[in-house]
């Protein structure tokens, strides 16, 4: 460790300046609300049906991950996925009024010495195990009979809509990660705000 | 009120230190949360913003800073400059070591980061991690074909025996778990080591769709951190067509489980900190990028704050000057400290404390002095007396109000000039300017003396007394002059003396003269007729000889009794030129050698007098001018009658100016002329000019005589009433020329 490999040292002008540009496209992004750039994260077929006196939650999702962000994930830096759902009820003359929310939370981990691709759900902490990448985000694209809330707490002469988001969780990369993944389009992936009503 | 309150709890020492702590801490929990602390690790994000936000802030505060001193520069504001000399001094202080450890610091950073990755440490880790695999893969490829084998036993074994079959199969292949399934994932029998687990572990939908595409599965696969096991599954293809997969978990042994997993970890964590290697280093970076721009940024905000605080007794010191210059000596400083700034605003304020209370004095002072002036200007004013000064040189310093009646000059235009310079602008000083001029010269500090001037209104007696002032040895101080205008009081003593004499005379002559008239005419009564004719004649010579001049001696003596009397006025309105026209219309028709040319103010106003008086005084006046005249030449007389102003005293008085063509008065008589008996005639008694000029006085007027060269008289009587038109009518304002022919 006490030298040092030229191929790994870069000019220090170039770091320099990107670290200016760092720092301006930091203020920028805190001045700015955090918009997120052009769809990385795609939903479809979402439906909800009544099962057992629960809602459950059906649902296809394309992860179409950045190059730096797969390099990372191969790099072993693990990845979290987050699955935003919000539960509202419709009001006329009023705000809605939030319901139900609901996070899930899946951390992707490849697994060097097997090959493997490790998909933690974090609200459960249920491991599952993939052999490729491919398996692995097909296999949590694939919502299915995924519980989102009690049939109770519906009433069912109100509207209800319900909105779904799939991001991936900034604030759970390493440190140093963040402060330049809040501001580089790769890897600020996520979907946008999908909404619609909850057929009784 | 809230932002008073803000004020103050950020003003003052301790918020600043207050501050500057959190930062530290934000910074040092930055820099910890950078090396991925667990700890801080979450905190990272909102520690960065914290920390941006605060240099925001800072950066706002020196702005405003900067604004305020650039405004305070160009306005010149006191201290301004100071200001701006000390804060350049700090931040070159400040910046250029710090620049200088950022420098070195970015470098140490970056190749202490670079320093971490070895080619030669990789490799190893890969090699370790490819050693681990293969040493899996082979564990993996036996257990395999131990499940192949147990699979094939399994297929002849029908299906109410599987279950025992299988716990024997399991024993014997020495694995965790069995699990015989359908291809669909539904288990048909399963044998477990942990005999509490109900539920097996069961496969997931890749396994099943492997196993339906007829191929085996044989996976390595991570149990926790620990722990790490092979899952295995080979289809089972049956006659009857229904195909069952034996699902098969084979434990690894401990200690390579655990040797697999730590190559798994170190491979994993080196490979994330090869990819955060940039990030890394940015982030650190960053850190220090921050820490030193706050450190910065607080370094030039407690420069701003030092040089304002240094500076501000200073620009006190400089706004105080200002103000003393000013003339505010009332200006007092804050005291900013005990240190050698408190020291000299001390001093000054000790400064402009005496200096306020001399002013004040000497102010005092002056008012007394201007009061004592103005007692003395006011004493001086009233004297009826003239007062003056001069000094050595003769310029004069002082004189009064009534030095400037006295002397008919301006005190204001005459102060600053010498006493020869106003003899030459006035030319009837000058026997009073030669006679202090000779004092001066003299030794003696007091004098004396009797000055006669011949001014426009005149003849005037001076009393003048000097006395010397004291001066700052060895100059002398000059002198003081007092004068009085005494000729009103020579002339009445020399009045009173000469009407004693007439009232005498008329006394004691008149008595014996009708004794000697009578004894006369008895003489001459007894003895003419007894006398012979030629004693008769010397006789009736002397006797009427007697009797004649006894007659001119009554005549003189009741003259004389009439000058001493005081006359009855008996005052009038009367019109001067209608008065003049008169008498001198019956010159013209009885005297035939007289010229008389008029030249009478038409607007002359009325006057209150005698005109009994007036017309005696006229009928004397030109009988002197024919007496005075040669009896062969033609007098011509002009007489002009005017209304004049005098100029100070605003009063205004008509003037009666009667000219000869004589000889004028003789030099030697000019002095006494109005003195009973002096005469140059042959005839008279010489008491025509006395007479005359007494007649003025009773009517409150003035006289005088001058010679240009023939004689010349002036006379001027006071109006009592206010004159018809208020013009300031000039010197012959219209004149009318009379002239009687000769015959």
């Amino acid at each position: 460790m006490g030298f040092i490999t030229p191929a790994l040292s870069k000019p220090n002008g170039y770091k320099t300046i990107r670290l200016w540009h760092f720092v301006g496209a930091v203020l920028f992004a805190l001045l700015n609300s955090p918009a997120y750039g052009e769809e990385s994260f795609s939903v479809s077929n979402i439906s909800t049906h009544l099962h057992d006196q629960v809602y459950l939650l059906d649902a296809d999702i394309d992860f179409r991950f950045s190059d730096e962000a797969l390099k990372a994930l191969d790099s072993g830096v693990p990845l979290t996925i987050s699955l935003e759902i919000q539960v509202q009820r419709n009001r006329t003359y009023w705000l809605d009024e939030d319901v139900a929310e609901l996070e899930q939370r899946y951390q992707i981990f490849y697994h060097a010495l097997s090959g493997q691709f490790l998909v933690q759900n974090q609200n459960s902490s249920a491991t599952q195990i993939y052999p490729s990448l491919e398996a692995t985000l097909f296999n949590l694209g694939h919502v299915r009979d995924l519980p989102l809330l009690d049939e109770k707490l519906i009433d069912p002469e109100e509207k209800y809509e319900l909105e779904l988001r799939v991001r991936l969780d900034i604030e759970a990369l390493p440190a140093p990660l963040r402060p330049f993944a809040y501001v580089s389009e790769e890897w600020r992936l996520a979907s946008d705000w999908y909404t619609w009503s909850l057929t009784h | 009120m809230v932002l008073n309150t803000l004020k103050r709890l950020t003003s003052g020492p301790k918020p600043v230190i207050i501050a500057g702590m959190l930062l530290l801490a934000s910074l040092y929990l930055m820099s910890a949360a950078t090396r991925n602390s667990a700890l801080f690790g979450q905190l990272y994000s909102l520690l960065l913003v914290i920390n941006i936000l605060a240099a925001i802030l800072l950066l706002a505060l020196i702005l405003r800073q900067l604004f305020r001193l650039i405004q305070q520069y160009r306005q010149q504001v006191a201290g301004s400059r100071l200001t701006t000399r000390l804060v350049i001094m700090f931040l070159v202080l400040a910046l250029t070591p710090a620049s200088v450890v950022y420098y070195f610091s970015l470098e140490f950073l970056h190749r202490n980061i670079d320093s971490w990755f070895d080619v030669r440490v990789e490799q190893a880790l890969e090699d370790s991690l490819a050693l681990g695999r293969t040493s899996l893969e082979d564990q993996l490829r036996t257990s395999l074909q131990k499940t192949r084998t147990l699979a094939t036993e399994l297929t002849d074994t029908p299906d109410g025996a599987i279950a025992i079959k299988l716990n024997e199969l399991r024993q014997r292949g020495r694995a965790a778990e069995l699990i015989l399934l359908n291809v669909h994932g539904r288990v048909i029998a399963s044998s477990s080591v942990d005999q509490t687990q109900i539920v097996p572990s069961l496969p997931n939908q890749a396994l099943l769709q492997q196993i339906r595409q007829g191929l085996d599965y044989a996976r390595l696969e991570p149990v926790d951190d620990q722990h790490l096991q092979l899952r295995i599954a080979v289809p089972i293809p049956l006659p009857s067509g229904e195909d069952r997969l034996l699902h098969a978990i084979y434990p690894i042994a401990e200690r390579l489980s655990k040797l697999a997993n730590s190559v798994q970890y170190s491979f994993s964590q080196y490979k994330e900190l090869a990819f955060l290697q940039n990030p890394l280093k940015q982030s650190f970076s960053l850190t220090l990028s921050l820490v030193l721009m706050l450190s910065l940024l607080t370094a030039v905000w407690a420069a701003f704050s030092a040089a304002h605080r240094l500076m501000r007794p200073i620009s006190d010191l400089a706004e105080g000057t200002r103000a003393v210059a000013a003339g505010d000596y009332d200006k007092r400083l804050p005291l900013p400290g005990r240190d050698e700034l408190g020291f000299l605003v001390r001093s000054f304020n000790e400064m402009t404390r005496k200096i306020s209370l001399s002013r004040d004095q000497a102010e005092y002072s002056q008012h007394q002095l201007e009061a004592q002036h103005a007692y003395l200007e006011t004493v001086l004013g009233r004297l009826s007396s003239g007062v003056i000064t001069i000094d050595t040189h003769g310029i004069l310093h002082t004189a009064n109000a009534a030095a400037g009646h006295i002397l008919e000059f301006m005190p204001e235009q005459a102060i600053g000039k010498t006493l020869s310079e106003l003899a030459e602008q006035y030319a009837s000083l000058e026997p009073f300017s030669t006679a202090i001029e000779q004092s001066l010269l003299g030794e003696s500090s007091e004098w004396r003396a009797e000055v006669s001037l011949s001014g426009a209104s005149g003849r005037q007696i001076l009393m003048c007394r000097a006395s010397r002032l004291p001066g700052e040895d060895p100059v002398p101080g000059g002198q003081v002059i007092v004068f009085d205008d005494i000729t009103a009081l020579v002339q009445a003593q020399r009045d009173a003396a000469w009407g004693e004499v007439a009232r005498r005379l008329a006394h004691e002559i008149k008595n014996p003269l009708t004794p000697i008239q009578l004894s006369a005419e008895r003489l001459r009564h007894k003895y003419l007729d007894k006398m012979n004719s030629e004693d008769a004649k010397v006789l009736d010579s002397a006797t009427h000889t007697i009797v004649q001049q006894v007659e001119a001696m009554k005549e003189m003596v009741n003259s004389f009794a009439e000058y001493a009397r005081s006359p009855s006025m008996n005052n009038a309105s009367l019109n001067m030129n209608a008065l003049v026209r008169e008498v001198v219309e019956l010159y013209r028709n009885s005297v035939r050698q007289l010229q008389v040319n008029l030249e009478l103010d038409d607007n002359l106003p009325m006057i209150e007098a005698d005109d009994v008086y007036l017309r005696q005084l006229l009928h004397n006046l030109i009988k002197n001018s024919l007496e005075a005249g040669d009896k062969k030449e033609t007098v011509s007389l002009t007489i002009t009658t005017r209304t004049r102003t005098r100029h100070k005293e605003g009063n205004q008085f008509i003037e009666l100016q009667l000219e000869d063509n004589g000889p004028g008065f003789p030099e030697d008589i000019l002095e006494k002329i109005f003195d009973p008996y002096v005469t140059t005639k042959t005839k008279g008694t010489g008491l025509g000019m006395s007479i005359v000029k007494k007649i003025i006085e009773e009517h409150g007027g003035e006289l005088w005589v001058q010679n240009t060269p023939g004689a010349q008289v002036t006379i001027q009587l006071p109006l009592k009433e206010t004159p018809r038109g208020k013009e300031d009518a000039t010197p012959g304002g219209h004149k009318v020329s009379l002239k009687s022919k000769t015959a």
